[in-house]
């Protein structure tokens, strides 16, 4: 059972982790994956065993683009965990990929959580930060054989409004 | 179905123990205290009791050893997982298991050291444990507190309706004010809108210090029995008019993969709510919404129609859930200024309310007698309160409500 280290905390990706094992597996080969359903086709971002649309549990694990959409963020002020807070401001955000966005209904997308980072893969400058911002995928990779999906910034032309509370810390 | 239980059950004896941060004591030894005070104000016995619940996180004692403790022998006890909206789900559930005929009289009960033991903001024990499974998503990025779960709702809806910290600040103004006429208040002082925004950042842009609830030890009860059991009890009842809960949002945990994000459970428990009790918004004069931040009742007041969506930000900063106002909110101040109890400290208040017996500064509040006078350390009852809503919260996308009559 792969066990590492991060950030002060015990991660353990256990042999039947059936839903993020192959996650941080694709991530070690620098792909971001999502589910894809065997029987109605669709993706879905939270990588369960079932299909959120038709209830099938066939499913194979899909590469995507990795480049996606800001759709909300927030600013770690004060860390409750002890191995942050030397990152403390950071952001975490939630990241709307583009494949599949507005389907089956106008309010779906498939959602990612992960940290926005800047190109030394430390906490993006806060000012940066925004709703609508295009990100795209970065892998944060460990010593110790952990890799994790994260995002950057990735230059292109906003989806949308760009928006950000004015206020900092 | 349900509707035909209207009026049938009711609460009839609440009770808790000091809300404090250093209880120096058991979650055992404090939920025989609550239970036991719930079973005074009832005017019920040990042997008058048949039926326990309770909810907890891993934090908590289970009925099977509170009940040697008092000597309650249960026809009926159930001990379940659950975080904030359980309360008026268990009040539900309760008068399931009395209909049933499984049990008559049910105490349900919350006990936690939630500021001394299992904190529940989750530094300390709870920010120790490995990491896996769902939290393999959260954890290993940084996202373990509650606050920080809620924020993409939060700030999603900051964007979408523009709400700003000003907004939210009103809120815990509103509860420190009526804090301040509570005794058994952890923070009585009042506070302003500056304040808040004074006070350090949590989360940016949706939570200050001041907008976070009080990790607080404590236990609590509330006792459910039925219309006619009743009769011959201490209190006015309070009858249970409608409960709804734990609903949720689709998708649940995973409820941002759908969307609006913005909308919590409420648009989907509000409306079931309002048409079993046949009651509307303008018939309820109190409410007790689960602050857990002040984001969480702004949300609240929204989904469950006090007001239309995005004008939040109006109702809470109008003056309307402050004691004196339309329809009060949270007199007791709530999990921001009295206590975090997981919800029950709202409906034990909102009882208090029907009866119009609130434990203020009034001399003689225990006879009903109430000045009315809400400035610093007066009053705190809320005038003629005939009708009180309470909403429950467990995540954006988990919520209960919970409506009550005199």
């Amino acid at each position: 059972m792969p066990e590492y280290d991060y950030r002060g905390q015990r991660i353990i990706i256990s042999d039947n982790d059936s839903e993020y094992k192959g996650y941080f597996e694709a991530a070690k080969e620098h792909r971001l994956v999502v589910k894809k359903c065997l029987d109605c086709g669709l993706l879905r971002g939270e990588p369960g065993p079932g299909c959120p649309w038709c209830t099938s549990l066939s499913w194979e694990w899909q590469t995507v683009s990795g480049k996606g959409t800001i759709h909300s963020y927030q600013i770690i002020a004060h860390s409750v965990l002890p191995g942050f807070r030397d990152w403390v401001p950071y952001a975490i955000v939630l990241v709307e990929l583009d494949e599949q966005s507005g389907k089956p209904t106008p309010d779906d997308g498939l959602r990612i959580t992960a940290n926005l980072l800047d190109q030394n893969m430390t906490p993006e400058k806060e000012e940066e930060v925004a709703i609508g911002k295009r990100v795209e995928v970065a892998f944060l990779d460990m010593e110790d054989g952990l890799t994790l999906p994260q995002f950057r910034l990735s230059g292109e032309a906003p989806r949308g409004k760009v928006w950000r509370y004015p206020t900092q810390g | 179905m349900l509707a035909k239980l209207q009026d049938k059950y009711c609460i009839v004896g609440v009770g808790e123990t000091e809300y404090s941060r250093g209880s120096g004591r058991s979650t055992r030894a404090m939920a025989a205290e609550a239970i036991r005070n719930a079973m005074g104000d009832a005017g019920l016995r040990a042997q008058d009791v048949d039926g326990m619940m309770s909810y907890h996180g891993g934090d908590s004692v289970p009925s099977t050893a509170v009940m040697y403790d008092l000597g309650i022998r249960p026809n009926f006890y159930m001990d379940c997982s659950g975080g904030g909206s359980s309360t008026e789900a268990l009040v539900g559930l309760a008068m399931g298991a009395i209909e049933a005929g499984m049990c008559e009289t049910v105490a349900i009960y919350r006990s936690m050291n939630g500021y001394s033991q299992i904190r529940i903001g989750g530094t300390g024990t709870r920010s120790a444990a490995p990491v896996a499974s769902a939290d393999l998503m959260r954890r290993t990025y940084g996202l373990a507190s509650a606050v920080q779960t809620f924020a993409f709702t939060f700030t999603r809806h900051m964007m979408e309706y523009g709400v700003t910290s000003e907004h939210l600040a009103s809120i815990k103004v509103a509860h420190s004010n009526h804090a301040s006429n509570n005794p058994k208040a952890l923070m009585k002082q009042r506070v302003t809108v500056d304040d808040v925004l004074n006070s350090r950042w949590i989360v940016r842009p949706c939570a200050h210090l001041l907008d976070c609830c009080l990790e607080t030890d404590n236990a609590t009860c509330i006792i459910v029995t039925s219309t006619e059991r009743a009769r011959d009890l201490k209190q006015s009842p309070a009858y249970i008019m409608a409960v709804q809960g734990r609903g949720t949002k689709p998708g649940g945990d995973f409820h941002y993969q759908h969307g609006p994000i913005s909308r919590v459970a409420g648009y989907y428990v509000g409306p079931r709510i309002f048409d079993l009790a046949g009651v509307s918004h303008d018939d309820i004069d109190v409410t007790g919404c689960y602050d857990a931040f002040t984001y969480t009742n702004l949300l609240q007041y929204e989904e469950y129609g006090f007001c239309e969506k995005g004008e939040g930000k109006d109702y809470v900063s109008s003056g309307i859930i402050n004691l004196g106002g339309r329809r009060p909110g949270n007199t007791s101040g709530g999990h921001l200024c009295e206590a975090y109890t997981h919800g029950m400290n709202m409906v034990i208040e909102n009882v208090r309310q029907l009866r119009g017996k609130v434990d203020d500064y009034c001399p003689h509040w225990s006879d009903g007698e109430h000045t009315y006078d809400y400035s610093e350390g007066h009053c705190r009852q809320v005038k003629d309160a005939k009708i009180s809503m309470n909403m429950g919260w467990g995540t954006p996308a988990v919520g209960s409500a919970l409506i009550l009559r005199r």
